[in-house]
């Protein structure tokens, strides 16, 4: 796991979308502590607005969230051309074949299934910033 | 259709009493060679024939026909198209042959493969529930996320040797908040699945009561007996008129409350043909616009479940209906025999319908019934030497789905699969109310005069859907001269024959259009 900030993730910023505070807050001291810059979306609604008004290095993007889901959310990102090469991590306990299959058809960057190892999250957002 | 039995039985009997062939078709008045036929079971025998062959050779038509038998010999044909089977070809005559040499063998193998179509339906059941449970879903979604935050956070203890001390705190304070999470998570689960009960029987629950209604003809004389006995209790009240007399005897002498319930939407599900008992608190409710014919049935068929239990736990004791669902449901039907017996009683019912020629309109006025209520009365007509029409019965849904069968020797209700999507009952949705009568010609040249009819349930509200149902009464060609349905139809003519079959795989008509699956029989030879 990538214990200090490198100059590679200096000053670039992941977008949390996820209601479940718990996992926000690993989340947040995982990418932290790689050197991310990090914000916070708790609510459906408020996800492409919040893109929008700070356009981050990556998103990541939960599911099952109150009022929009995951899938909607992601479809309004990647037909917004302004938005659509923001890279998108889709972070979800739906790990059926037919979400995997949605979210693809919808552009997804990346799909990874929950419970998911810290490494792995990281590891991919790395690669993500990096595009 | 298939062969018969009765050809076998035939010849048996006709040996056993030492009367040549040559003989019998003599005092029949037929060819030996048209006799020989028959005890081949390559002609059909029915009607008056059939009637002179059993008086001959001194045998009830019932054990003539081997009615037991023929049902055993349908169900081991249903067997045999089963996809499970397509390579294996079991001879033209398999059925007949294993039931002959050995009976207890072919029931050995129809109790396997009912056991093997059960387990198939639970995993399905179980499979589907796993797929589209929401409460379950909603768990397992539940636990993945707090099982993700366990192990993003003791990942984060082990990896982070550097983590603060008050950091460190507060992610061991997560872990214990999610732990604990998980755990009452786990528990709501393993609390769901052992309180969970089906209040819809499962189909092979069914097929076990149908089975054993079957057996038993639909004929039980002891509840008729018990339903003459409720009915003269119900008339001790004093009351003359029935309604009133009934609810007296519910509330006064059973001490069952009886309470209208106001309608809404909600409650659709939980009011199962517009009453609901709460045994509990020892209530029948109504909502508030049943009709007085659901409710004079229901307030019958309560009375019996209470006044005729000894009666109705002594039939169910039997051993063919080995599981408590299946006792339970077979009880519940039971119980609605006791009540059609009380409000149709057998000798008169019996002479309305022969008077009126099996009207179901005239009879469903004479009994104040419902049009189902009627049918199934009819089906129950089996009364040794006081027999009406031998009808078979089956009430199907939109989507096909048989959820009520009663065969006849001659006519098989297919117990595995579909049954042919030409029989009138399915075409009836698209004429409510409107009674079809239809001559049917089955591939082996018999003939059976149908009557179909939908019925619907009214929705509670204008919000719920309406329930649609479909009933076909069948019976005999040779018994529709005594049924008000065959006046003005042509029984000699072929022009409006409507050729069906019992299903795709046990029929031989090779040029349908609606043909869904290969005829078993054709299945060997590469067609």
């Amino acid at each position: 796991m990538a214990t200090q900030p490198s100059n590679a993730t200096l000053n670039k910023t992941v977008l949390i979308v996820e209601d479940e505070l718990h996992i926000i807050e690993s989340l947040r001291f995982i990418l932290q502590r790689a050197g991310y810059l990090v914000h916070e979306v708790h609510d459906g609604n408020d996800a492409v607005n919040s893109v929008r008004a700070h356009i981050p290095d990556v998103i990541v993007l939960d599911l099952m969230l109150p009022n929009k889901n995951g899938f909607e959310i992601l479809k309004e990102l990647k037909s917004d051309l302004a938005l659509s090469n923001t890279p998108v991590l889709m972070l979800t306990a739906k790990g059926q074949q037919q979400d995997r299959a949605n979210a693809e058809q919808l552009k997804v960057d990346a799909f990874i299934t929950k419970p998911f190892s810290n490494q792995e999250v990281l590891s991919c957002i790395d690669h993500l910033s990096k595009r | 259709m298939k062969p018969t039995v009765i050809g076998i039985r035939i010849r048996e009997q006709r040996k056993r009493i030492g009367l040549t062939q040559a003989a019998m078709a003599r005092e029949l008045g037929i060819s030996p060679a048209y006799l020989n036929l028959i005890e081949s079971n390559k002609r059909s025998v029915g009607g008056g024939l059939l009637k002179r062959v059993a008086s001959i050779l001194d045998v009830n038509l019932q054990t003539l026909s081997g009615a037991a038998e023929q049902r055993l010999s349908d169900d081991l044909r249903a067997l045999s198209a089963d996809p499970l089977f397509d390579n294996v070809d079991p001879g033209e005559n398999f059925a007949e042959e294993i039931i002959a040499k050995h009976p207890e063998w072919a029931r050995m193998m129809l109790i396997l493969y009912q056991a093997y179509l059960d387990r198939s339906r639970a995993l399905s059941v179980m499979s589907d529930r796993l797929n589209r449970d929401t409460q379950l879903q909603t768990s397992v979604h539940r636990m993945l996320t707090h099982l993700t935050s366990i192990r993003s956070v003791s990942e984060i203890l082990n990896d982070a040797e550097e983590i603060e001390i008050n950091q460190r705190q507060r992610f061991h304070q997560l872990l214990q908040t999610e732990s604990v999470e998980l755990t009452n998570v786990a528990q709501e689960l393993v609390s769901y699945f052992s309180t969970q009960k089906s209040t819809n029987p499962t189909a092979a629950v069914a097929e076990k009561v149908d089975e054993f209604i079957i057996s038993r003809q639909n004929y039980f004389p002891e509840l008729e007996r018990a339903s003459e006995e409720l009915l003269k209790e119900i008339h001790n009240t004093g009351n003359n008129e029935l309604d009133g007399a009934l609810q007296e005897f519910l509330t006064e002498k059973l001490k069952i409350d009886i309470r209208n319930e106001t309608i809404s939407k909600d409650k659709g599900a939980r009011y199962k043909n517009q009453s609901r008992m709460d045994k509990d608190n020892n209530t029948l409710f109504f909502l508030e616009n049943a009709p007085v014919i659901t409710r004079r049935f229901q307030m019958m068929r309560v009375a019996s479940e209470v006044v005729c239990k000894q009666a109705l736990e002594k039939i169910v004791s039997d051993p063919r209906l080995s599981s408590f669902a299946a006792r339970h449901q077979a009880k519940r039907a039971l119980a609605s025999y006791i009540a059609s017996a009380a409000l149709m009683p057998y000798d008169f019912f019996m002479e309305t319908a022969e008077t009126h020629r099996y009207d179901i309109d005239v009879l469903q006025q004479k009994f104040n019934a419902g049009y189902e209520q009627v049918c199934h009365r009819l089906v129950t007509l089996r009364k040794p030497g006081a027999e009406g029409v031998p009808f078979a019965f089956m009430r199907a849904d939109p989507s096909g789905y048989v959820s009520k069968r009663f065969p006849l020797t001659r006519f098989p209700l297919p117990r595995y699969g579909h049954v042919c999507p030409l029989w009138p009952i399915f075409s009836t949705f698209q004429f409510p109310g409107k009674i079809a009568r239809n001559i049917a010609e089955f591939p082996n040249g018999d003939r059976f005069l149908m009557i179909s009819r939908s019925v619907r349930k009214p929705p509670i509200t204008f919000h719920d859907p309406p329930v649609s149902l479909a009933i076909m009464l069948v019976c005999d060609i040779i018994h529709g001269d005594r049924l008000v349905y065959s006046e003005g139809l042509d029984f000699k003519s072929q022009k409006n024959l409507l050729r069906v079959g019992p299903s795709c795989n046990q029929c031989a008509y090779a040029e349908c259009q609606h043909r869904q699956e290969s005829p078993w029989t054709l299945m060997d030879n590469g067609h």
